[in-house]
């Protein structure tokens, strides 16, 4: 059965929490299985890895928001649209649209699949793409 | 009116394999009056008749596309799709690209589509790029050996 409220309800606590800081919540919305695939490289992501990798952004990035979020619930996940802006040390600040396709069980996210386009890395890294 | 699951996986798989096999009536008989798709890599909505323009051409640059390994969802407004687009050029080099579509629908028809996909990775993409940053390099050359001309 569709219960779209919870779905809407995740999508917004998971990335508030992000744009919070608040790992202990991005943490819980993650089942124990939770694999995560990028579009970039086509591999998926084992969850201790994509939380270490979330956990270094939140603390090291001066900010993050998620902007513009259009979320649609369908059977079994939902799908938000928006454009992820991360402010860095430097001040530089990142953009990507993002498209974030979440498969969910028992109210928590067990499945991502994200796709960005990574031609615009210099837009969302700023000056140090060039350098890495 | 609201359209139901089964009529959003019809549009989408009529609307993909009509645009695989270049079937341009059929393609356009999936469309809403005011269709309208945006495109993450460069950030514009393009609409219904550019986009046909921009889609024609597109199809003599490859040999062949294949929309392949289709994900579809559906949810209330239309649909999502996650497919493999892989390309077959003119030269018979192959590659393959990682897509999401999102796209609302009414009355039958798509009114809008979110396009996600990741060109970098495509080698003739790559190449284009290169040639682009080469021939802006050489104008940039050009005009500054001019401006230098003008000086002496």
């Amino acid at each position: 059965m569709r219960r779209d409220w919870e779905m809407f309800e995740l999508a917004d606590r998971f990335f508030d929490a992000i744009e919070q800081g608040d790992y202990e919540t991005v943490e819980q919305c993650y089942a124990p299985e939770a694999v995560v695939w990028h579009s970039h490289d086509c591999l998926y992501q084992p969850r201790e890895s994509n939380l270490a990798m979330l956990k270094h952004g939140m603390e090291t990035h001066q900010k993050m928001e998620y902007v513009n979020r259009r979320v649609h619930v369908f059977e079994g996940g939902f799908v938000q649209q928006h454009t992820l802006y991360v402010t860095r040390d430097t001040g530089f600040k990142g953009k990507m649209d993002v498209c974030f396709v979440a498969y969910t069980r028992n109210g928590m996210i067990s499945r991502i699949y994200e796709y960005f386009d990574t031609g615009q890395r210099d837009k969302f890294l700023g000056p140090q793409a060039n350098a890495s | 009116m609201a359209m139901t699951d089964g009529q959003l996986r019809e549009l989408c798989e009529r609307f993909f394999d009509a645009y695989e096999e270049h079937k341009i009536d059929e393609v356009m008989d999936t469309l809403a009056d005011d269709f309208e798709v945006w495109l993450a890599p460069f950030d514009v909505i393009k609409q219904r008749e550019e986009w046909l323009k921009s889609s024609v051409e597109g199809w003599t640059r490859q040999r062949r596309r294949i929309y392949t390994d289709r994900h579809i969802d559906t949810f209330d407004e239309g649909f999502l799709n996650r497919y493999t687009l892989c390309i077959t050029e003119h030269n018979g080099r192959k590659s393959s690209l990682q897509v999401c579509v999102v796209a609302l629908c009414r009355d039958g028809k798509i009114y809008r589509m979110d396009e996600y996909i990741d060109p970098s990775k495509s080698p003739a993409w790559q190449e284009r790029q290169k040639q682009l940053k080469a021939q802006e390099a050489a104008a940039q050359n050009a005009a500054a050996d001019e401006t230098t001309t003008q000086i002496n």
